[in-house]
C-alpha cells in the first residue's frame, strides 16, 4: 500500500463553501433559525476608563418591557473570569472599573432591541480615578502587566560603542483593529441537566469550552462548543470570543433558555483587543558598509488592562526582530505596559510584524545614512554561513531560502531599473515623489508556546463509502477546511465531494489548540491524514485478504480500490469492512517534532521552520498634501510546495491589503479620558478596493519545506502581512529624496498627515 | 432606534399638509444621514415623514440659463445626468463623490443641504454657484440659507422642492476626503462666471461652510492656481481640529484644495 | 403595527412591522433571507447591498416602510434553480471569497456596476465602484477579477481567465 502522488493536495481548488457564499445559503451564527423561546442580551458598560462603582441601580432596567433577568458579577455560578490565563480578565466587572466600557451588567430580553434600550438605562455610579491611556501614561506609573523580559547575545554595548557608524532613534507603531466582517456573537442553548452547548464564532472552541465551564462551575464534558464558519478571525477571535460565549452560556444557565449574544460594531471595537501598538527604542552601532556589528531593542507595547495573550505576543516581538538579518551582538527586551483600555491581543503575526517593522526601519536608516541603496544593505546583513544564528539560539538552518528568493524578486520586479527610473522622476517632479522599497519577510512557524503545537481528527467512513471528516482547526475563510479535505479525500483516492466537513466541535475532537499562528493545516492537516490512514490500513487488509493479494498490492485510487488484477468500488470495501466488523473510525493525533523552546532558560528551538517571502511595492506621495498612492506591488511568498495554490495566493493578497492597512491607513484614537474614538469604519479607515493597485503580482517560490511538514507544504496564514512593510519603506524613501543622506522618521500608521509631518522633519535636516 | 410614526405622501400636497399638522416630525429624504443619526439616537423624531414617494420632487431639467434639481434627485442621478455634465461638469463631479455608489443611489440633494453637515460636498458647490434654494414657501439665496454647523434658514416644516442652479460658471470642486467617511476633510469649490470669482470652502470651517474672500480677490485678478501663492489661507483658529486631521493641516490643505480646483476649472 | 408589501425576489410578501424597521431586518428576521449581512450597521461596509427597483443600495440604512410597493432583489434571489448567475459563477470560479461575509453584498454590488456601466469594465473602474463594499479577507484582487469577468459573462462575451 504504497502512497499514490496526490491527485487533489497542490491543485487550486476552490473554497469549499464557495457555492454556498455566492448564493448567500453559507450561515453564520447569526443567520441559523434561533430555538423556541430564544433571549436576546445587551450589556451595560462602565462610562468611565477606571474608577470604583459606588452605586448600581439596575431598577429601571428590569422594569423595562420585553426584559426577563438582569445579572451581574454577583450572580456568576462559577468564577466570574474569562481571561484566557492568568485569572486577570472578569466576565462582568465587580467593583472596580479596569477600561472604558468594561461589560458591567447583562440583560437579558425577548427581543434584541428591547436588551439593548434596557442596558442604557442601567445608573451606574462610579469614583472615577485617573486612567492610564497611553504609553507614555504607562512608563509614568510604571505598571506591567508581566515581568519585563529580554534575550541577549555577545557584548552588544560594546560592540556599539566601537562600531564606526552608530544610529539611536525611536519607532512609533500603531495598533490595528481586526475589523472581521462577522463582529463577535455566540448562541448558548442549555441541554439536559447542565449541559450547556455553545455556538460561539471563535478560533479557539477548546479554550472557550474550558471558560464557560469555569464561569458556570462544571466540569469541561458538561459544554460543548462548535463553530462551523466565522466571517473572519485574523486573531480577533482567538482569546476574544471567549467573553461573550461566556455572557451567553452564563444567561442560558440562569434563565434556563437559549440566550443570544452580538455585539454591534461601535461596542465590538470598544470591547475586544486590538493589535498591540508599540513605541521600540533602538541603539545600533555597524559598519562604512552598513554591517550591523551591535544593537539594542526596547519594544514597549501597549498591553491594556490585562495579561490577554500578552506574554506570547511581544515574545513574538522580540523572535521577530531580527527579520532576516544576522545581529552579531543583540540585546532585545521588551515591557509589557499595563494601560486602562482594552486588553491588546493577538492580531495576524501576533507580534511579529512590529519586531520585523523596527528591524526594517533601522536597516533604512543605516542605508539613508550612509547613502547606500536600502537593498544592499538587506543583503549584506541576510543570514548567511557562519552567521546563521538567532538572538535566541536558533539556527537558521533554511536560510539558503532567503538570499535567491530575494535576488528573484529583485530580478522580475526590475528593481535596479526602477530605482533608476524613479530618481530621474524625482529629479524633474518638485511635488510628486516617488519610492520603491524591497524588503523580506523571515517568519517562524510554530506556537512558541509549546503545548498548543498539537492537534486532534476524526474520521468516520460510512458504509455507502462516504466519509466524514471533524478536526480540530476552526475556518475563518482561509481555506483551512478545503486543505484538510483535500488531503483526506487523497488518502482514500476520493473526489473531494465524498468527503464532508463538519463543524469544529469540542466533544468531536478534545483539547485542541487554537487555530492560529498559521499553523491550521500543518497540524490538523497531519491529525487528519493519521486519522485517515489508520482506517485505510484497515481497510487494506480487508481487500487484501478478499482479493487474495499482499496489503502492499493494495491501492485506492479515483474512488476505486485495486489489488492485483481485481477492482471494487471503495464503497463496496467499505460494506464488506462493516459486514466483517472492520471499525471505520478512527482519531488521528499530530504534535510537531522537534520544537524545545525554555522561555525560562532561553534556550532550545521555538520554531519548526521559517517561511519567508519579499514584497517590492512602489509608491508616490503628494508632498503638498501627504497624501499617498500605491502604485505597483510585486511579492515572491515561500508556501514550501502548496497545498492548494489559489488559497494560498489569496492569503498572500489578502495579508498584504492587512498589513497595507495597518501601516497606512488605519488610525486608532484613544481619548485621554481612555474611550476609543475611532470606533467604526466611518472614523476608522480599512482598506477598499481602489486602494490596491491594478499592477499586483504575486508569484510562489517553489521549492519543498526541507521539514516534513504536511506534503513538504509550509505555512501562509500571517507572514504575508509583513509583506506590507515595503508599502511603508518605499513611503519613506519617497520622503527620504527630499534630503537624502538623512534618515527618514515615520511614525506608523503613515496617514497623510503623518507623512506630512515626516516631510518637514526632513525638509528641516 | 426609538419608534416613530411613518408616513409616506404621494403628493407634495400631502406632505405639507401633514408638516403643518404633526409634531415633531423629520422628514425623510433618502434617508443616508438621518437614520444612522437615529440609529445612534442622536435623533429620535416621532414622526417620520418619507418623501420617497413623491414624484414631482425629483428630476432634472434645463430651464433657460439655469438647472432646475428637484429635492428628491438621488446624487447618482446628478452625476449621471447628461444635462448636468453639459452645463456644469464639476457640479456632476461632486454628486459622484459623495458617499459610495450605495449611498449616492438613495441620497438626494434636497436632504443633503437641509441636513448641512459642515463636512458636505454640495453645500461648497452651491454655495460657490449662488444657487437658489426653493421651498414650499419661498426661495432663498444659497448664502442665505446655509446659516451654520447642522443649521439652516429652513422653518420648522418647511420642504425644500428644488434647487435652481445657474449654469454659465468655470466650476469644480476639489475634496481632500476623510478616508473613513468619505466625508470632506476639506473641499473647496471654485466658480467662475465674468469677472466674478467665488471660493466656498466646507468640511473646514467650524461653523460650517464658509466663502474665502481673500482667495476670491486674489483669483479676480488673475484665474490660475499662481495667483493664489502668498495668499494666506484661513487661520487655523477658525477651523475644525480633530482626530482625523488638525487644524493647521486643514488650513493647508485649504490652499491645496483650491489651487486643484482652480487649475481643473480653468481646463487645465 | 403599519403593514408593508413589496415583492421579494419575484415573490409578493408583506409584513407588519414596527416603523424602524430596517429593509434588512425585514429580510433576515420576517423573510428568512439570511443572505444579505449586518457587518457594520452604519452604512459603510456594503455587506447588506440589495437591489431596491433595480438600484443597489444599503438595507441598513433603508427603511423597509420606504420600500412599499417596490421590487427588491437579494442575492436569494439571483440563482436560477441549480444555475448560479454568472457574476456568482465567476466569484466561485476566481476565488473571489474567503471568509465569504462580504459576498453577497459584493456580488450585488457587482451587478449594479454591469446594470450601470454595461459588460466591458475596466479594472480602474471596478475598484473605483466597489467604493462602498468593503472585504476584509482577499485584499481585492480576485474580486476585481471576478467582477470583469461576471460582467463579460454577462455581456455574453469571453474573455479567457488568467
Amino acid at each position: 500500500m504504497d502512497d499514490a502522488p496526490p491527485v487533489l493536495v497542490h491543485q487550486a481548488i476552490t473554497h469549499d463553501s464557495a457555492i454556498r457564499h455566492v448564493t448567500g445559503a453559507a450561515p453564520y451564527i447569526d443567520d441559523l433559525p434561533e430555538p423556541a423561546g430564544t433571549l436576546h442580551l445587551a450589556l451595560g458598560l462602565a462610562p468611565v476608563a477606571r474608577g470604583r462603582i459606588t452605586t448600581l441601580d439596575l431598577e429601571k432596567v428590569r422594569n423595562t418591557p420585553g426584559v426577563v433577568a438582569v445579572f451581574t458579577s454577583k450572580d456568576v455560578p462559577g468564577r466570574n473570569d474569562v481571561s484566557p490565563s492568568l485569572g486577570d480578565e472578569p466576565m462582568l466587572a465587580g467593583d472596580e472599573i479596569s477600561f472604558h466600557s468594561q461589560p458591567v451588567f447583562v440583560v437579558a430580553a425577548t427581543t434584541r432591541r428591547a436588551a439593548r434600550i434596557a442596558a442604557r438605562l442601567g445608573a451606574i455610579e462610579v469614583e472615577q480615578e485617573w486612567a492610564s491611556v497611553s504609553i507614555a501614561d504607562a512608563l509614568s506609573t510604571g505598571e506591567t502587566v508581566l515581568p519585563d523580559y529580554a534575550f541577549r547575545r555577545g557584548h552588544p554595548e560594546p560592540a556599539i560603542d566601537g562600531a564606526a557608524r552608530r544610529l539611536a532613534g525611536e519607532i512609533e507603531i500603531g495598533g490595528q483593529e481586526h475589523f472581521y466582517l462577522e463582529g463577535q456573537i455566540a448562541l448558548a442553548v442549555p441541554g439536559e441537566g447542565e449541559a450547556m452547548f455553545v455556538h460561539s464564532s471563535t478560533q479557539h472552541p477548546s479554550e472557550v469550552q474550558h471558560i464557560v465551564a469555569r464561569v458556570l462551575g462544571l466540569a469541561d464534558h458538561q459544554v460543548t462548543i462548535e463553530c462551523r464558519r466565522m466571517g473572519g478571525g485574523f486573531g480577533g477571535k482567538e482569546s476574544q470570543a471567549s467573553h461573550w460565549a461566556a455572557l451567553a452560556a452564563f444567561a442560558a444557565r440562569l434563565t434556563g433558555k437559549p440566550c443570544k449574544l452580538r455585539l454591534d460594531r461601535d461596542e465590538d471595537f470598544a470591547l475586544t483587543g486590538k493589535r498591540h501598538d508599540f513605541l521600540s527604542r533602538y541603539r545600533v552601532g555597524y559598519d562604512e558598509r552598513g554591517l550591523i556589528e551591535g544593537i539594542t531593542f526596547e519594544h514597549l507595547a501597549r498591553c491594556g488592562y490585562s495579561a490577554d495573550l500578552s506574554l506570547g505576543v511581544v515574545d513574538r516581538t522580540m523572535f521577530h526582530s531580527d527579520n532576516a538579518y544576522y545581529l552579531p551582538h543583540v540585546e532585545i527586551g521588551s515591557k509589557r505596559l499595563k494601560t486602562n483600555t482594552v486588553s491588546n491581543t493577538a492580531f495576524r503575526g501576533f507580534g511579529g510584524p512590529q519586531g520585523v517593522l523596527a528591524i526594517e526601519q533601522v536597516i533604512d536608516a543605516i542605508a539613508h545614512e550612509r547613502g547606500l541603496d536600502p537593498l544592499d544593505v538587506r543583503k549584506a546583513n541576510f543570514y548567511r554561513d557562519g552567521s546563521s544564528v538567532t538572538p535566541y539560539g536558533m539556527e537558521v538552518f533554511d536560510r539558503a531560502t532567503l538570499l535567491p528568493l530575494v535576488e528573484a524578486l529583485e530580478a522580475s520586479s526590475d528593481y535596479r531599473a526602477r530605482r533608476i527610473a524613479i530618481a530621474e522622476h524625482n529629479a524633474r517632479s518638485p511635488i510628486l515623489k516617488r519610492g520603491l522599497a524591497l524588503t523580506p519577510v523571515k517568519f517562524g512557524i510554530s506556537f512558541t508556546l509549546k503545548h498548543l503545537n498539537q492537534a486532534g481528527a476524526l474520521v468516520h467512513v460510512y458504509s455507502d463509502g462516504s466519509v466524514m471528516l471533524n478536526h480540530g482547526g476552526t475556518e475563518m475563510g482561509q481555506g483551512l477546511y478545503t486543505k484538510v479535505a483535500q488531503i483526506v479525500a487523497d488518502e482514500f483516492g476520493l473526489p473531494l465531494e465524498r468527503v464532508a466537513i463538519t463543524a469544529t466541535r469540542t466533544d468531536k475532537v478534545p483539547n485542541t489548540g487554537p487555530t492560529a499562528a498559521s499553523s491550521g493545516s500543518d497540524l490538523n492537516g497531519m491529525a487528519a491524514r493519521e486519522a485517515a490512514r489508520t482506517i485505510r490500513l484497515r481497510m487494506a487488509e480487508e481487500a487484501a485478504r478478499r482479493l487474495d493479494v499482499a496489503v502492499s498490492a493494495i491501492r485506492f485510487e479515483d474512488g476505486l480500490v485495486h489489488g492485483g488484477d481485481e477492482t471494487m468500488t471503495f464503497a463496496e470495501l467499505a460494506r464488506f469492512c462493516v459486514l466483517e466488523r472492520v471499525s471505520l473510525s478512527a482519531t488521528g493525533y499530530y504534535r510537531t517534532p522537534g520544537i524545545t523552546w525554555d522561555r525560562a532558560e532561553k534556550t532550545g528551538r521555538p520554531f519548526f521552520y521559517f517561511a519567508y517571502g519579499a514584497a517590492c511595492s512602489e509608491v508616490v506621495i503628494d508632498t503638498m498634501t501627504g497624501e499617498m498612492k500605491l502604485l505597483a506591488v510585486d511579492i515572491l511568498h515561500d508556501c514550501g510546495a502548496s497545498l492548494n495554490p489559489a488559497l494560498d495566493i489569496g492569503q498572500i493578497e489578502g495579508g498584504f491589503v492587512q498589513g497595507l492597512g495597518w501601516l497606512t491607513t488605519e488610525e486608532l484614537v484613544f481619548d485621554n479620558e481612555g474611550r476609543l474614538r475611532t470606533h467604526a469604519p466611518s472614523t476608522y479607515k480599512i482598506p477598499v478596493a481602489s486602494d490596491v493597485p491594478a499592477h499586483f503580482h504575486v508569484e510562489l517560490w517553489d521549492e519543498p519545506n526541507r521539514e516534513d511538514a504536511i506534503y513538504r507544504s509550509k505555512a501562509v496564514g500571517e507572514p504575508p502581512v509583513m509583506l506590507a512593510i515595503s508599502a511603508f519603506m518605499a513611503i519613506a524613501d519617497a520622503i527620504h529624496a527630499l534630503a537624502p543622506g538623512n534618515p527618514v522618521q515615520l511614525r506608523a500608521p503613515a496617514t497623510p498627515e503623518a507623512i506630512l509631518d515626516a516631510i518637514d522633519r526632513q525638509r528641516a535636516k | 432606534m426609538y419608534n416613530f410614526d411613518f408616513h409616506r405622501p404621494s403628493t407634495l400636497r400631502q406632505a405639507n399638509g401633514l408638516m403643518g399638522k404633526l409634531e415633531d416630525a423629520k422628514l425623510l429624504a433618502g434617508g443616508q444621514t438621518l437614520l444612522p443619526t437615529m440609529k445612534q439616537r442622536l435623533a429620535s423624531p416621532g414622526q417620520v415623514v418619507d418623501l420617497g414617494g413623491i414624484p414631482e420632487l425629483a428630476g432634472i431639467e434645463q430651464k433657460g440659463r439655469n438647472l432646475v434639481i428637484g429635492a428628491m434627485t438621488t446624487h447618482a442621478e446628478v452625476a449621471g445626468s447628461a444635462l448636468v455634465k453639459a452645463a456644469l461638469p464639476g457640479l456632476a463631479a461632486l454628486a459622484g463623490s459623495i458617499g459610495d455608489p450605495h449611498v449616492r443611489n438613495r441620497g438626494t440633494i434636497g436632504g443633503s443641504i437641509a441636513n448641512n453637515d459642515p463636512a458636505a460636498d454640495y453645500p461648497g458647490g452651491l454655495l460657490a454657484l449662488g444657487a437658489t434654494i426653493v421651498t414650499n414657501k419661498r426661495r432663498l439665496a444659497a448664502s442665505d440659507f446655509f446659516t451654520g454647523l447642522f443649521s439652516t434658514a429652513l422653518d420648522e416644516g418647511e420642504i425644500i422642492t428644488k434647487v435652481i442652479v445657474p449654469t454659465g460658471a468655470k466650476f469644480a470642486y476639489a475634496k481632500f476626503r476623510n478616508p473613513a467617511s468619505r466625508y470632506a476633510m476639506v473641499g473647496v469649490a471654485v466658480a467662475k462666471k465674468g469677472g466674478k470669482v467665488a471660493v466656498a470652502v466646507t468640511g473646514a470651517g467650524s461653523d460650517g461652510v464658509f466663502r474665502w474672500e481673500a482667495a476670491e480677490a486674489a483669483l479676480q485678478k488673475r484665474f490660475s492656481a499662481k495667483a493664489l501663492d502668498g495668499v494666506a489661507t484661513p487661520s487655523a483658529k477658525n477651523l475644525n481640529g480633530d482626530i482625523h486631521a488638525s487644524a493647521d493641516y486643514r488650513s493647508h490643505l485649504i490652499g491645496v484644495m483650491a489651487r486643484r480646483a482652480v487649475t481643473t476649472a480653468s481646463g487645465k | 403595527m403599519p403593514k408593508v408589501s413589496m415583492t421579494v425576489n419575484g415573490k409578493r410578501v408583506s409584513g407588519n412591522v414596527d416603523a424602524r424597521t430596517l429593509l434588512v431586518d425585514f429580510l433576515r428576521n420576517e423573510q428568512r433571507l439570511t443572505g444579505t449581512h449586518v457587518g457594520c450597521d452604519t452604512s459603510q461596509c456594503g455587506a447588506c447591498v440589495v437591489h431596491v427597483d433595480g438600484k443597489a443600495i444599503k438595507s441598513c440604512t433603508t427603511l423597509a416602510l420606504s420600500c412599499e410597493g417596490a421590487n427588491v432583489t437579494t442575492i436569494e434571489g439571483l440563482a436560477n434553480g441549480q444555475d448560479l448567475h454568472p457574476m456568482q459563477a465567476a466569484f466561485r470560479a476566481h476565488h473571489g471569497l474567503q471568509c465569504g461575509f462580504c459576498t453577497p453584498g459584493m456580488i450585488m454590488a457587482a451587478i449594479d456596476m454591469v446594470n450601470r456601466l454595461g459588460f466591458n469594465l475596466s479594472e480602474e473602474t471596478i475598484r473605483e465602484n466597489l467604493d462602498g463594499n468593503i472585504c476584509r479577507c482577499t485584499g481585492y484582487h480576485n474580486i476585481v477579477k471576478a467582477i470583469q469577468a461576471g460582467a463579460a459573462a454577462m455581456g455574453g462575451l469571453k474573455v479567457a481567465a488568467e
